[in-house]
């Protein structure tokens, strides 16, 4: 069984472990995950960027029945973050030390595994963020 | 081996989690203790691909992020057979038109990349290049060696020399034989080997030629250096074979982490070398030998030239002092030991 | 062109082992037809959100009109998540509308139980970006924590007013004939039960759950006038929204469902609300402008919100307590409304009720439906 479809995966690797979204050639505004037309002002004229990887955890929850591609890795820990650029992104929170997690906390963005298809099948990597110290 | 190449930066990973070998020695023996401390473990979401990632990330930001045009990832745990783990790397990166491929020899494939990797700029053939060497070494149960099989990965990026360089590799030497020490073929989880067998006549026998070699292709001798870092299967070996080979402590000592971290298998040298690169002065020489089972030794001679304290950069020793100890219960589940 | 209700009629909420999703719409379907006696079922609408991922089932409308014998009639499947019933009575109230159609048969019916916890989740999950929020493992009840956690500390507002909700719904279960739970709980008995994704817990979580429920909108009359029916959308991944905590779908559906109707919000004698999470509850009232922001938790501990008060809501027990079949749950909503408004709400009866509301949400606020009914005097 396939955990994510895997050509899905490839097709969007670059959002999964560059973070890379989306400016408006007209007006500036940056959206992460990318878009096809500007939610602000509506140009389709719109370009790849990277967006920052360091922001600040707004929220978080711990999560102990995730759906079943990330069942074996229960609890998990996902956070509501703002990037350091305004964009506010949802993602796992790596090496999650509930002592260390608050609203304020700076977080830092890293590559780690989001799930694999069992021992023969492809291993899916993303982006979790961790508390820097 | 003559080369001409530099390290332009550097980076170590060592995940934040540890188990002591007293709690893996409860499990399994009932008391006592492996003959390091402790060992670092890799978290459930982390492989040798993320581990790549955070030190390579390390060692380009402190590079400048030059155009890379090779990167060979030399690893003993690559989460595919056949998919290097380099090519994935690279992707992630964003280097695209660059080799991308892994490398492998027990605990001294990274070791390989740098030689490999200092070749190619050596050579003219490229400018940049990224060498790594990463692991998350598979332990058996109630084997000695799930004492000291340990997860961590060492980034280094070399290009030509060019004054403002971290360091120089002036020159390398490489020894291989056929060893039967230790091994694992595709099909098994865990490598086997050949207990007692795997000290003199693999890890010193290897070691001292290379090493020797290095003095006799040189002309220099360990009084010349200010740092040795031998690769470290436990904390007495690299002790042993550094005092025969006419060492002191005081040189010894700075790159010595088995004790704390445990093997790190094909970053184990690399990331003695970073932390002692963190505290090397202008002028000083480090001699650096590994060690890779089947077998083989690799040993270079790096000259230090100079660094700009980067603001944000914390040093390694530092960065190891924050770490999470975690038991056996955890430590099966995360390592895949668990039958399911 | 006026549209009615001429009958409709609401499964018991439950776990059916033994009936399928073809057993669930003809049971319902069957009971909505019987009360209407000699009636042409012009077109038949299926709301659904899971079929295919939960039942392997595609094909609804027509698999609902040749099960209940109708060779030869327009049928089809709507889907807007968990606003997939409402969105089926929007599409039928339209139908009648256009003057094209007599009588429309809607049922909104899933079937959730055939799956274990893991797939339940995944199935939510799939009213939320599979690229890029699926992907991260952000579960539809985390995402509605992460919002609960944002709304207690906009508004500084702590979990156990919250927690108001759920017993609203419960008491109002307890004599609600085809409520899924009928047993009253208490604040302190929310607050202590397991936590599923801080901070919300178990008793404050819609259930999952199998059931149907069945309209019959026509031009003919019926008791039961539908004044307006609207839908609006947001943008669908919720951080990239500009402001997170601004039910933006349910604020415009409902504006223009009052603009339609031609009532004003105090004329509202019963609202059935999408309570999913309390925080989806409380958001949803600030929206619609019935509590002032970040004041719906305090509204409802006061008791503003309880049968017999000024604004009774769940009057059957809402999501959280008649439960949630989530493709389903606008046309229970509807049905409920049409028996308070049509005197046939028993025990459940909010007195003279003239005019109600139902508020049916998919995804975090990410399509809101809105209906105002009447009753035909």
């Amino acid at each position: 069984m396939n955990k994510m479809i895997p050509i899905a995966y490839w097709r969007n690797r670059k959002v999964y472990t560059r973070m890379i979204g989306s400016k408006c050639k007209d007006c500036g505004a940056e959206f992460f995950p990318p878009v096809r037309v500007c939610k602000k002002c509506g140009s389709r004229n719109i370009e790849e960027k990277e967006m920052p990887r360091t922001g600040t955890l707004l929220a978080y929850t711990k999560l102990s029945e995730p759906a079943q591609e990330f069942k074996e890795y229960a609890p998990i820990y996902l956070g509501f973050i703002r990037l350091d650029n305004g964009v506010n992104v949802i993602s796992m929170i790596a090496d999650a030390d509930e002592e260390k997690l608050k609203s304020g906390s700076r977080v830092q963005a890293t590559v780690r595994k989001w799930t694999e298809d069992g021992k023969g099948g492809l291993i899916y990597y993303g982006y979790k963020f961790r508390v820097s110290d | 081996m003559n080369l001409n190449a530099a390290i332009l930066g550097y980076g170590a990973y060592v995940p934040i989690y540890r188990i002591r070998t007293e709690e893996i020695a409860r499990v399994w023996h009932g008391g006592g203790a492996g003959p390091n401390r402790m060992k670092a473990i890799a978290s459930f979401d982390e492989d040798i691909l993320t581990m790549s990632y955070e030190s390579a990330s390390q060692a380009l930001s402190m590079a400048g992020n030059p155009q890379i045009q090779a990167i060979l990832v030399g690893s003993e745990s690559k989460p595919y057979a056949v998919k290097p783990t380099g090519s994935i790397l690279s992707d992630i990166l964003g280097y695209n038109k660059t080799l991308g491929v892994d490398l492998e020899f027990a605990c001294k494939a990274g070791t390989e990349a740098m030689q490999l990797i200092s070749g190619m700029v050596s050579s003219g053939t490229i400018d940049y290049g990224l060498a790594i060497g990463a692991d998350t070494a598979q332990g058996r149960p109630a084997d000695e060696l799930e004492f000291t099989a340990g997860s961590g990965a060492a980034a280094i990026v070399i290009g030509r020399p060019n004054g403002k360089e971290i360091a120089r590799i002036n020159h390398s030497v490489s020894y291989v034989t056929d060893t039967p020490d230790f091994w694992r073929r595709p099909h098994d989880q865990y490598p086997m080997h050949l207990g007692r067998f795997t000290g003199e006549p693999a890890y010193f026998a290897h070691i001292t030629s290379s090493v020797k070699m290095l003095f006799s292709e040189t002309g220099m001798k360990p009084s010349d250096f200010k740092y040795a870092i031998f690769h470290q299967p436990n904390p007495r070996f690299p002790v042993e074979v550094g005092k025969r080979l006419g060492f002191t402590d005081e040189q010894l000592r700075p790159g010595l982490l088995n004790d704390d971290i445990g093997n790190t298998y094909s970053a184990n040298t690399l990331i003695s070398l970073a932390k002692v690169l963190d505290m090397a002065e202008t002028g000083d020489k480090i001699m650096l030998a590994s060690f890779g089972s089947g077998a083989g030794s690799d040993a270079f001679v790096i000259e230090v030239n100079s660094r700009d304290q980067d603001n944000g950069y914390v040093p390694f020793s530092e960065r190891l002092r924050n770490y999470r100890e975690v038991d056996y219960a955890t430590y099966a589940r995360w390592r895949g030991k668990i039958q399911k | 062109m006026s549209v009615f209700i001429r009958s409709a009629y609401a499964l018991p909420v439950s776990e059916y082992w033994t009936k399928s999703i073809v057993d669930l719409m003809v049971d319902a379907a069957n009971r909505a037809i019987d009360a209407v006696p000699g009636v042409k079922i012009d077109k038949v609408i299926v709301g659904n959100m899971m079929s295919g991922y939960a039942n392997h089932q595609e094909h609804l409308g027509a698999l609902l009109a040749s099960s209940l014998g109708m060779k030869g009639v327009e049928a089809i499947k709507v889907e807007a998540a968990c606003g997939s019933g409402g969105a089926a009575i929007h599409e039928g109230y339209l139908s009648i509308k256009s003057g094209e159609y007599e009588n429309v048969l809607v049922v909104g019916v899933e079937k959730m139980k055939d799956m274990d916890t893991p797939k339940t989740t995944k199935a939510l999950a799939m009213a939320e970006s599979s690229d890029f929020t699926q992907a991260v493992g952000a579960s539809f009840i985390s995402l509605n924590a992460l919002l609960m956690r944002l709304y207690m500390n906009s508004y500084n507002v702590d979990e156990e007013l919250m927690d108001y909700f759920p017993v609203i719904a419960h008491k109002n279960a307890v004599t609600s004939p085809h409520a899924q739970y009928r047993k009253a709980i208490t604040v302190d008995d929310v607050k202590r039960s397991p936590v599923i994704a801080d901070p919300i817990k178990l008793l404050s979580s819609a259930p999952s759950g199998d059931g149907a429920a069945a309209v019959i909108l026509s031009s003919k009359e019926g008791p039961v006038e539908v004044l307006a029916s609207e839908i609006a959308t947001n943008d669908l991944i919720v951080a990239q929204r500009e402001e997170p905590l601004r039910f933006l779908a349910t604020e415009i559906a409902f504006k223009k469902a009052i603009k339609k109707s031609g009532i004003s919000a105090s004329d509202i004698d019963f609202m059935e609300l999408h309570d999913a999470f309390p925080v989806v509850a409380s958001l949803g009232l600030e929206a619609m402008g019935i509590s002032k922001k970040g004041k719906a938790p305090q509204d409802a501990s006061n008791g503003r919100f309880n049968m017999g008060s000024e604004l009774p809501i769940l009057t059957f027990g809402g999501l959280k307590a008649r439960g949630h079949p989530v493709g389903a749950t606008g046309a229970y909503q509807v049905v409920e409304a049409f028996m308070q408004l049509a005197g046939t709400a028993g025990q459940n009866q909010v007195k003279g009720a003239k005019v109600g509301l139902t508020h049916n949400v998919g995804g975090v606020d990410t399509t809101a439906v809105i209906h105002i009914m009447r009753r035909v005097e």
